[in-house]
């Protein structure tokens, strides 16, 4: 198995901190952006996996669903739902904020499309009896959530001092070993400021305004 | 509304007595929810398909390998991450990745049928009804899967058939 990852960006922050934590035996290649790995898709797509039958995995969160499922943890549907909203509710959201926040230079404008993602992660939080998402261990969902949402969490000046539950959940989960390496190795432990994921979002496409867009349908 | 008659349709799909009951959140008011007697309600497309697959007892149409599982899972996201909400020039990009994916498989996850290929068709049915006869010849592949998937047992449903006119196909194919 071998697993091609990029500097500055926070889909491979996820996969790395999720094959520490798992302890898969997996090669790693440290790629450029724009490699084309995956030969079917378009555009370049980091992180993927090449499984041990040849076949590519594309997506950052479906590796991280391997990984796990490799040693046993399985996704319930608690899971399998926040790993959904991540990526269909808060990335759109993320694409545009981080945009805004590092390319940009408006903090308070990325604030505002984070705004409806964080307060829903915050109800969520306020309602569990558990220490993270899903249960009182640490799950893949609890490390994917954390990784995307690092570069932003770890600026405390975004936050609206309201998130205090969001806030501790994402510093219970950074205090894991494997979460603190993975983002010293791609992100150089700095968030916003870090000069690779600068880097990364300058070759990525600018982030459609999802909200005024109407399906196509 | 969509997600609500693909999981209706799907419920049909998997032979489930008793429909569940639905409602809707969101912006647009287009992510489903799963209401439960049991347990809290669940919500997402995705999320609440895998459950409806888990609770026919239909868990091999999620994949039969931890590799297959995840192959799935990757074409479930790309449904509702890339196809869902999709603008028009985004149309063309979408269907040469599947075209090219498909080139050597019959399904998305590779000669097993899974919930990846019930989902996928139901997100792109409206772009393939739309589509010319040259379009269907260009996405070869993926008109080939279309019309598979159309074919299957049960899936269909809610849906139109979309006429796939094979011999213009398969002569110009083999140019």
């Amino acid at each position: 198995m071998k697993l091609f990852v990029s500097e500055g960006n926070p889909h491979c922050l996820k996969v790395l901190a999720v094959l520490e934590l798992t302890g898969v035996k997996c090669a790693i290649q440290h790629v450029i952006h724009d490699e084309k790995v995956v030969s079917y898709l378009n555009r370049p797509s980091l992180p993927a996996l090449l499984l041990p039958s040849g076949m590519p995995l594309f997506s950052a969160n479906a590796i991280c669903r391997y990984l796990g499922e490799s040693v046993g943890l399985q996704c319930s549907d608690l899971s399998n739902q926040w790993l959904e909203w991540e990526a269909t509710e808060l990335q759109p959201a993320l694409a545009q904020g981080l945009h805004l926040a590092v390319l940009q230079g408006k903090g308070p404008e990325a604030c505002r499309v984070l705004q409806g993602p964080l307060t829903y992660l915050e109800q969520s939080l306020s309602k569990t009896r558990t220490s993270f998402l899903t249960d009182d261990i640490v799950s893949v969902a609890d490390v994917v959530l954390w990784a995307a949402l690092y570069p932003i969490l770890s600026d405390i000046s975004l936050l609206s001092g309201e998130q205090t539950k969001v806030q501790n959940w994402f510093e219970r989960v950074g205090l894991l070993a494997a979460c603190k390496s993975a983002a010293q190795s791609v992100l150089q432990g700095k968030g916003l400021n870090a000069e690779v994921l600068k880097t990364y979002l300058q070759k990525q496409p600018a982030p459609p305004q999802r909200r005024d867009i109407q399906p196509c349908n | 509304k969509m997600a609500l008659r693909e999981l209706s349709s799907l419920e049909k799909a998997l032979g489930l007595k008793k429909p569940n009951k639905y409602s809707t959140q969101g912006d647009n008011k287009q992510v489903p929810v799963l209401q439960s007697n049991s347990g809290p309600a669940l919500s997402g497309l995705v999320t609440i398909a895998t459950h409806l697959v888990k609770q026919a007892n239909r868990a091999d149409l999620l994949g039969e390998s931890a590799e297959h599982r995840a192959v799935v899972q990757q074409w479930l996201e790309y449904r509702v991450t890339k196809v869902d909400g999709c603008q028009k020039e985004e149309i063309k990009p979408i269907l040469k990745d599947l075209n090219s994916y498909l080139e050597d498989k019959v399904y998305l996850a590779g000669n097993q049928f899974t919930l990846a290929d019930t989902l996928m068709y139901y997100g792109v049915h409206h772009i393939i009804m739309d589509q010319s006869v040259q379009d269907k010849e260009t996405y070869v592949n993926v008109t080939r899967w279309f019309d598979h998937v159309q074919h299957y047992p049960g899936v269909r449903h809610h849906l139109h058939p979309v006429v796939i006119l094979k011999n213009r196909l398969y002569t110009s194919s083999h140019h």
